[in-house]
């Protein structure tokens, strides 16, 4: 490999049929005089532009496209050079750093020796190594191209917003599903707002048996093992799913809060007094109207009840993964729109209230399709407010533009899988964390369950890697008409 | 000068053209590094083959310029007149002087082992210069047992007719036509072993030298040309037989930098680029190397 250009921060090197280099891979430029190295990753693999290819492909279809056959008597063998020559490469290269005395520096400022410099493949493990990506607490995401495994350190998940992208079908479940067993396996507390309730079966592997985390997977179902007691809630929490799940005006929501504290003084609070009270309340018309619209819908989504036997303490799911870890599955599937929204509200409530009261150290909420069930505010709150509260995001999804810019910004690491479309390349790219042109060139390229991992866990080295394979049960699967037919 | 109107006449018939070229790989203390490579082609049943031969490259010194020269020739052809006719051979033409011994053993190859066809030849029937006078009366003579006509095409001529370049005569003639050309003589020691004509081909008004083996009939010369109107590609007057063997043969940029690298490998050379004196004298004034 010899340096050919140097434009910013982009190195272009010219490559060799001999000499192997793929997208995604990282290169080492040396100058011995100078002591120096800049690391650069491989983000594009073009033809290198040899003087007289286009004449050489030409005249072999001068015969109305039709290839003319014949002999060539090459004593010489200079064919294979020719070859080599015409498939030469060129490798569009993004510097991420510079080595200099084993110490890693961001800069790209200085120009190593066109002449002088050796070029060779950076193996993974001495990256790795270099930008001391392992840690104490480390997470095996997978194996890369060159057969070295992807070691994350958990720390640099701790207090961060991640996204994890790409489209259907590429893996992205599978992945979380990893971040979260290992999370809880360093004793994190986990909550999963579960979609398509394909984090259920977390504790059990896919031949039916139970695992090591099984005790420390709590799945509740709204409706089913997971309803709430009016006396459980607090009236902020109620009122936060009255305002903005069931979208209940200022001052019906006044008059909410007298009947609320009206029947708390009494020690009423259950779903049939509020339900009498509401419609004795004196109060306008209109109000008690909005108000009973909203105290119905509570009471359609089944999730709260009067029986103190039925209802569950959220407190008690996360006591639980208090001292040993645990994940909480929120299991939304077959939950309506409204219904989602009334139990996400509820939930973050409680984990707020938790939180702030110190009960929960903090815990790692990842959130699948999110835009599906949490409200506009959320968004924001989530990357300033509620992450000093201790709630440490993972956004999943395969629509990257249902994530706010400004999600994107604030993201410290990426997961990024296969997209083929531009607008969604686009979307991703205005992370803060990385460069446009990685994301398009790499992403656009990689094969399902690979993943190209950006950010604070990989020291901002963009890395692909094959995720590994988890021993779970797999529940996510789509159901198919034509399964069986074969 | 009449026009002789040509009729296309579509009988199969098989025509073959070789042509061969040259270029510069290098230079070394002692010389120079010089690539040669020969093709020719042919088409019949409407299909072109082709054989191409080379690239051979040689490495030519002062020291070493005629015995390689006499080497090739007195191996492929059985010439006692060669070396004393042409003497020693400068450096700077022995390349072009290589590729026409290329040329003329594939001239004389496609003559032999081709019958009833047409043979097209890159250049005149001129001999005397690069090639001994024996030797392209032996290849056409061999043409002639082979019952195969020889059409050599110019694509430059310096020939005139009161004052004229003979490729500029136009007549109100709709093409293909030829153009009989007489009284052109050219000085000792060249001598022609054909006639002369001016080929206008196809209706976008190039025009050729054409030069057809003297011994045969007019009758016969005007077939061929009939023959080669009705089979062959005519793009620009030009043949395609003749124009793939060209396109065959030529080096490409990426070809002599493969050359390059090949003699690095093999003979450990290093490459380094010759400053260009006009560049390093004049600065932007010099036209540079890759102007000349």
């Amino acid at each position: 490999m010899k340096l050919y250009k140097k434009e910013g921060n982009i190195l272009q090197i010219l490559s060799f049929p001999n000499e192997t280099a793929e997208k995604g891979d990282y290169l080492l430029v040396e100058d011995f005089e100078a002591r120096k190295a800049l690391i650069a990753q491989v983000i594009d693999v073009q033809f290198a532009s040899v003087p007289g290819v286009l004449e050489e492909l030409l005249r072999s279809l001068p015969d109305g496209g039709e290839l003319v056959q014949g002999q060539d008597f090459d004593p010489l063998e200079i064919a294979p050079h020719i070859t080599y020559i015409q498939d030469a490469s060129l490798l569009i290269c993004k510097i991420r750093a510079t080595v200099e005395n084993e110490n890693l520096s961001p800069s790209s400022s200085w120009l190593p020796s066109r002449s002088q410099s050796t070029i060779k493949k950076l193996p993974l493990p001495t990256l790795l190594k270099l930008a001391k990506i392992e840690g104490k607490l480390p997470i095996t995401i997978g194996g890369t191209r060159d057969s070295s495994l992807l070691t994350i350190d958990a720390s640099h998940l701790d207090g961060r917003l991640n996204i994890i992208t790409g489209k259907k079908e590429t893996g992205k479940s599978h992945l979380s599903k990893l971040l979260m067993t290992n999370l809880v396996g360093y004793k994190a507390t986990v909550v999963v707002f579960d979609l398509n309730g394909e984090y259920v079966s977390l504790g059990i592997t896919g031949d039916g048996k139970r695992n090591a985390q099984y005790d420390k997977i709590h799945v509740l179902t709204p409706g089913q093992n997971f309803k709430v007691a009016l006396k459980q809630v607090n009236l902020h929490v109620l009122l936060g799913i009255l305002i903005h799940a069931l979208h209940l005006p200022g001052t019906s929501a006044r008059e909410f809060r007298r009947i609320w504290q009206s029947l708390k003084e009494k020690d009423m609070l259950t779903l049939h007094e509020l339900g009498e009270v509401i419609r004795n309340w004196n109060c306008n018309q209109h109000v008690r109207d909005a108000l009973s619209s909203r105290y119905h819908a509570l009471i359609n989504s089944g999730f709260f009840t009067d029986n103190s036997c039925e209802a569950t303490l959220l407190e008690d799911s996360f006591f639980k993964t208090k001292d040993y870890g645990g994940a909480i599955v929120v299991n939304l599937k077959n939950t309506s729109a409204m219904d989602r929204q009334i139990i996400v509200e509820y939930v973050l409530g409680r984990i707020v209230e938790q939180l702030t009261s110190w009960k929960l150290k903090a815990t790692f909420l990842f959130a699948e399709e999110a835009h599906l069930y949490l409200r506009e505010t959320y968004w924001d709150d989530i990357v300033t407010r509620m992450r000093h509260f201790g709630i440490f995001t993972t956004f999943i999804t395969n629509q990257p533009d249902t994530i706010k810019e400004n999600i994107y910004r604030q993201a410290d690491n990426i997961f990024l899988f296969n997209f083929m479309n531009e607008h969604d390349l686009d979307v991703v790219s205005r992370a803060a964390r990385v460069d446009a042109e990685t994301v398009r060139s790499i992403a656009r390229d990689l094969p399902p369950h690979h993943c190209l991992t950006l950010g604070k866990v990989v020291k901002d080295f963009p890395i692909v890697v094959k995720v590994k394979a988890i021993d779970v049960k797999t529940m996510g699967e789509t159901r198919l008409f034509f399964k069986d037919m074969n | 000068m009449q026009p002789i109107l040509l009729r296309p006449i579509h009988e199969e018939t098989t025509m073959a053209a070789c042509d061969t070229s040259t270029i510069k790989i290098g230079e070394t203390s002692t010389g120079m590094l010089i690539a040669v490579r020969g093709a020719s082609v042919w088409k019949k049943h409407k299909k072109y083959t082709y054989n191409r031969l080379g690239p051979f490259i040689f490495h030519i010194t002062e020291e070493n310029k005629n015995e390689v020269y006499y080497a090739l020739q007195g191996a492929y052809f059985v010439s006692e007149c060669g070396r004393s006719r042409f003497g020693s051979v400068n450096l700077l033409q022995n390349p072009t002087r290589l590729a026409t011994l290329l040329e003329r053993w594939l001239q004389a190859t496609l003559s032999t082992t081709m019958s009833d066809g047409l043979v097209l030849f890159d250049g005149s029937l001129t001999a005397g210069a690069d090639t001994p006078v024996d030797q392209l009366k032996a290849i056409l003579s061999s043409a002639r047992k082979s019952k195969n006509i020889v059409l050599a095409f110019s694509k430059m001529t310096n020939l005139r007719i009161n004052g004229c370049l003979i490729t500029d005569v136009t007549v109100q003639q709709r093409a293909p036509y030829l153009l009989e050309t007489s009284g052109l003589r050219l000085k000792p020691p060249m001598v022609l072993l054909g006639d002369i004509y001016v080929a206008r081909l196809s209706h976008e008004n190039y025009a050729f030298r054409l030069d057809i083996d003297k011994e045969n009939t007019h009758e016969r010369r005007i077939e061929a040309l009939e023959k080669l109107v009705g089979n062959d590609v005519l793009s620009q007057g030009y043949p395609e037989t003749l124009r793939l063997a060209h396109i065959l043969c030529t080096f490409t940029a990426n070809e002599v930098i493969a050359m390059q690298h090949f003699v690095a490998r093999k003979c450990g050379l290093r490459i380094i680029t010759r400053p260009d004196m006009h560049r390093l004298l004049f600065g932007p004034f010099g036209r540079g190397e890759s102007y000349s």
